[in-house]
């Protein structure tokens, strides 16, 4: 990996914990005393100066720097969080992010940033000026307030302390931690009752490389704290340091263990340990005695003396596991380039394109063998292609999550309460739809948040709750995913839309229209319903660009609205963009694949049928009306018609309708290929692929032809016979 | 060698300001070393120091401890508000304070 | 469905401004040509699947090498009979700019005739009347051997922008009866 590689996992990752950063401070308004949270935070910013400083990205470690203060506070309770530090510390995010940005362009901090960095430099010494004093008052431990120190007998020490001994590494300074900020930390939840700072390690001055840590520490230290707690405030310095953590009354063997681990003369640290109170002059004495005595290894030792409690072993399992847990999760986890994943899509597009040649070509020599390898091979090629397409899936968690922020900013600049839930983030999509759909849903949630829901007065007024409720969900249905933006606003004014939509023009004024119509009415070219156009409104795109959006995703998106109660807008998409199973079916000379997802079932039509459905425009379908479309007809299809034809019967949406084609030709794993800008707005048509003649065909748009169905059916109403 | 005696017996008076931190540490050794080396008796007021973390704290310790094994005298003096509060932290009053105790001998 | 010519789009590029090489084809019995360096390569006509619902010069899409091409049939595009096709029948890929990508789209000509050098000095500006097709189709010009041929402005002629509303609107036209 070199350096602009390197650099380049820097940003994506900056990126990365920036988002997780972002999250967890809008959580932690939530969620006060959640000090995962704040560890969270503080590791976000922690990490990212701290790579920083391995680049030289100066800039980013001076200004991360400051903030990474003010979190530390934060985190041994020195400082509260309250909304206005919240606030501070988005902002400070904000500006770490843009200077992330500029790291990835490779440039320097333009003027602006300069001069807002040290606006957010200067708010947040603030927080740092605070803390000196309230620090400075806490001070050191008094001597006096140790326990006595006494004898209970046996092996085990008499101090009712924790003993934690601490050697930090060279290069933990360098990497941008402070050894005393994690001395201060343990203050947090426990009283350090003594400490000696061990600088043996310290060379003098002229020897000394004055970035390289060299510092100890032994501490006895009283907490209610269990083993994980104490050994969690040393998370970020682990892998560098050589942290010994002893519970109180640990057998005096493990003292030994200590004592021999560490590189300072025995005698010496034995004092240490007596200075500290952990261990008494006499007992130090016993124990270097029985060194000296026992010929065994250590481990030995403790295990016979059964050295150490039950509750000890098992905070200590159960830690080990998490470190476990996490461990395997990072090793089975790999960073791949995006491209690269796009590459193997399409090669395996090409795959299942020539595997479908051969299959074809071994039917046709009529060679038994041949088939069946064929066979064998395209199952194969299947469930590469399965697999592979799971490579791009990706929850939509993540970008579900960047809306908290959203909405919180959204609902101070409108003034109002807003609350977002979230639901079903664990739903998986494929990542080219996730990185599309983004702007769409920004759009609605802002639309939803400045005209669905109400004022807190109306709201009150309605005898509902003052604050408002914003939900997005999501979920898999039939082949598709489909994702609510929800409001417990006051729903769609069908009467106001309508309306207005007579005055744009956009229809007729007699025009009879159903609720969903006129809803639809709403993602036409320049429709606006607020009365005042806030400067929310006013930003980036109109509704007709985000259907328009959905579209090009071929998804679809509806409303349902019920005044007074709220508005969900309802975005229906495809599981992927690359690879389908399609049903292939033909119509004169020409195929089409219509997504297997969406066909519920195929019937021939019977002669009888046949003639019932000339006279009017529905099958019956068990009993029941089924609307249905000759493709023949709707494509204007050249040739002639054949005896039998077939209906596939789609659903969509919740609607079904019937299309007449030809034949059924089965089965059809199908690589969607674009086909460009020109055909982007064709009618029933979503798309192309290749068969394995080579020949192209097209993708039906079954949405599209079912509204198209469904359209007749209502305009002309179902010509019952 | 009448220079160097001289020298030797020079007195050293001077102040640390602002930040004692990680980011000027190198620097804090280039701004002691001479000192320590061309005085025998050394001064150091610290009342302007505004900040100081380990690194400027080990920055401390190590000069103390080249002053001690040349045996010459290295004394902190109108310790500002940061400074006091991390000695006490780390206890290390004694240390910097009385300079006799090189390697305190435990609580006898 | 074998690659006939492939043009040198490098030496192409590095051909002095003022000779430029344009490749000719003749439509019924008219020549015209397109600079070579928007040809990206020619192909016997073949195996094209038709598009519903279009307008009729678009003739439909060809997979070219596994990607989809639209193939517009020149002739309707200028309002005249669509193309026979025979055994000369030939696609010439054209490389169109559209939007910040660059769209290939296949064109049917009767026949590909060579490709010919014709210094700016022998291209005169697109009569301002009397000429057969939209004026605005036409870059230029050429006189060779001392006759007349049409040099197509190809992003007018295959502007993807307006191709797809035209496309759109028939559509439109034939699905909303």
């Amino acid at each position: 990996m070199d350096l602009d590689d390197a650099l380049k996992t820097y940003i994506i990752e900056s990126r990365e914990l920036l988002e997780q950063m972002e999250d967890a401070l809008l959580r932690i308004e939530q969620a006060q005393d959640d000090p995962e949270i704040i560890n969270a935070i503080f590791r976000a910013a922690h990490t990212i100066k701290g790579s920083a400083g391995l680049f030289g990205l100066e800039y980013i470690v001076a200004f991360t720097h400051v903030a990474e203060s003010v979190l530390d506070k934060v985190r041994s309770n020195e400082l509260n969080i309250d909304p206005e530090l919240v606030a501070l510390l988005l902002e400070s995010r904000d500006h770490i992010g843009t200077l992330v940005e500029h790291a990835a362009q490779g440039d320097e901090p333009d003027a602006d940033s300069e001069q807002q960095g040290a606006e957010l430099i200067g708010k947040l010494n603030t927080y740092l000026g605070h803390k000196a004093e309230q620090t400075a008052a806490k001070g050191g431990m008094p001597v006096e307030h140790a326990p006595q120190i006494e004898r209970e007998g046996g092996h085990t020490v008499a101090t009712d302390n924790w003993h934690i001994s601490l050697r930090f590494g060279k290069d933990v300074l360098r990497n941008g931690m402070d050894p005393l900020s994690f001395v201060r930390y343990l203050g947090t939840f426990g009283q350090i009752i003594q400490i000696v700072t061990v600088v043996e390690s310290v060379p003098p001055l002229s020897q000394l490389d004055a970035e390289s840590c060299h510092l100890g520490f032994e501490i006895s230290f009283q907490s209610e704290a269990d083993k994980a707690t104490i050994e969690g405030a040393f998370e970020f310095v682990r892998d560098d340091c050589v942290i010994h953590i002893m519970p109180p009354h640990s057998k005096v063997a493990e003292y030994l263990d200590l004592i021999r681990d560490l590189p300072e003369q025995e005698m010496r640290l034995g004092e240490m340990l007596v200075k500290c109170g952990t261990l008494t002059q006499d007992e130090l004495e016993k124990a270097l005695q029985k060194q000296v005595d026992e010929q065994r290894p250590i481990g030995e030792v403790l295990l016979e003396e059964k050295v150490v409690r039950p509750e000890v072993v098992a905070a200590a399992l159960d830690k080990q596991k998490q470190v476990k847990e996490s461990k395997s999760a990072e090793s089975t986890l790999i960073r791949v380039d995006a491209e690269k994943l796009d590459q193997l899509i399409n090669l395996i597009g090409e795959l299942t394109i020539a595997s479908a040649g051969t299959a074809l070509v071994a039917q046709r020599a009529g060679i038994s063998e041949l088939q069946e390898a064929a066979s064998t091979l395209s199952r194969l090629v299947e469930e590469v292609r399965d697999s592979a397409l799971t490579l791009r899936m990706v929850q939509i968690g993540g970008t579900f999550n960047r809306f908290q922020r959203v909405v919180r900013d959204v609902s101070k600049e409108l003034g109002k309460d807003i609350e977002l839930l979230i639901s079903g983030a664990e739903t998986e999509l494929d990542k080219t739809v996730v990185e599309k759909i983004g702007d769409p849903l920004t759009h609605l949630v802002r639309n939803s948040m400045d005209h669905g829901i109400e004022p807190a007065e109306v709201r009150l007024a309605n005898g509902k709750p003052a604050k408002g409720t914003l939900r997005l969900n999501a979920y898999h249905d039939s082949g598709s995913i489909v994702i609510e933006v929800g409001d417990d606003g006051g729903g769609l004014k069908k009467e106001k839309i309508l309306q207005k939509a007579i005055e744009k023009g956009l229809v007729a004024a007699d025009a009879n229209l159903t609720d969903k119509e006129i809803f639809n009415l709403i993602f036409e070219a320049g429709f606006s319903t607020a009365d005042t156009v806030s400067n929310l409104s006013g930003r980036g795109v109109g509704m007709d660009v985000v259907r328009r959006n959905i579209n090009a995703l071929r998804g679809t998106i509806d409303i349902e609205s019920e005044p007074g109660v709220g508005t969900t807008m309802r975005i229906r998409l495809p599981l992927t963009l690359a690879i389908i199973d399609g049903f292939l079916v033909s119509v004169g000379s020409s195929s089409f694949v219509i997504p297997l997802d969406l066909v519920v079932e195929c019937i021939e039509l019977s002669e009888e049928d046949k003639h019932a459905a000339e006279e009017r425009n529905y099958l019956s379908l068990r009993g029941q009306v089924l609307p249905y479309m000759r493709l023949r007809e709707l494509f204007d299809v050249k040739g002639e018609q054949v005896r039998r034809e077939n209906v596939v019967v789609v659903q969509y949406g919740g609607a079904r309708a019937g299309l007449v084609v030809d034949t059924l030709q089965g089965e059809f794993q199908t690589v969607i290929k674009p086909m460009g800008r020109i055909f982007s707005h064709v009618n029933g048509i979503g798309g192309s692929t290749i068969l394995g003649s080579g020949e192209v065909a097209l993708i039906l748009d079954v949405p599209r032809l079912v509204q198209l169905v469904s359209t007749q059916v209502e305009k002309n109403g179902l010509e019952l016979a | 060698m009448a220079q160097q005696e001289k020298l030797k017996h020079a007195t050293a008076h001077f102040a640390l300001d602002g930040e004692m931190t990680i980011y000027r540490a190198a620097e804090l050794k280039e701004i002691l070393q001479p000192h320590i080396d061309h005085a025998s008796v050394i001064e150091i007021d610290l009342s302007k120091v505004s900040e100081i973390d380990s690194a400027g704290l080990q920055v401390l310790i190590s000069a103390k401890l080249e002053a001690m094994i040349r045996d010459k005298q290295l004394h902190f003096v109108g310790h500002s508000k940061p400074v006091l509060e991390m000695l006490d932290l780390c206890d290390l009053g004694g240390f910097f304070g009385d300079q006799v105790v090189i390697f305190p001998h435990g609580t006898h | 469905m074998g690659a006939l010519v492939k043009t040198e789009t490098q030496v192409a590029l590095t051909q002095a401004a003022e000779i430029q090489q344009y490749l000719t084809f003749a439509l019924g019995s008219e020549m015209f040509a397109v600079g070579t360096l928007s040809v990206k390569e020619i192909i016997e006509y073949g195996q094209l699947t038709e598009v519903p619902m279009m307008p009729d010069f678009i003739r439909g899409v060809i997979n070219l090498r596994g990607a989809v091409v639209p193939v517009i049939d020149l002739s309707a595009r200028f309002g005249r009979r669509a193309t026979e096709i025979t055994r000369r029948t030939c696609i010439v890929i054209i490389e169109v700019p559209s939007g910040d990508e660059q769209q290939d789209i296949g064109v049917v000509v009767d026949a590909v005739s060579e490709v010919l050098e014709i210094p700016a000095g022998e291209i005169e500006p697109p009569p301002a009347f009397g000429a057969k097709i939209r004026t605005d189709f036409i870059h230029g010009m050429g006189k060779v051997d001392g006759k007349f041929v049409i040099l197509l402005d190809v992003g007018k002629v295959l502007s993807v922008e307006e191709i797809s509303t035209l496309a759109s609107v028939a559509s439109q036209g034939a699905a909303g009866q």
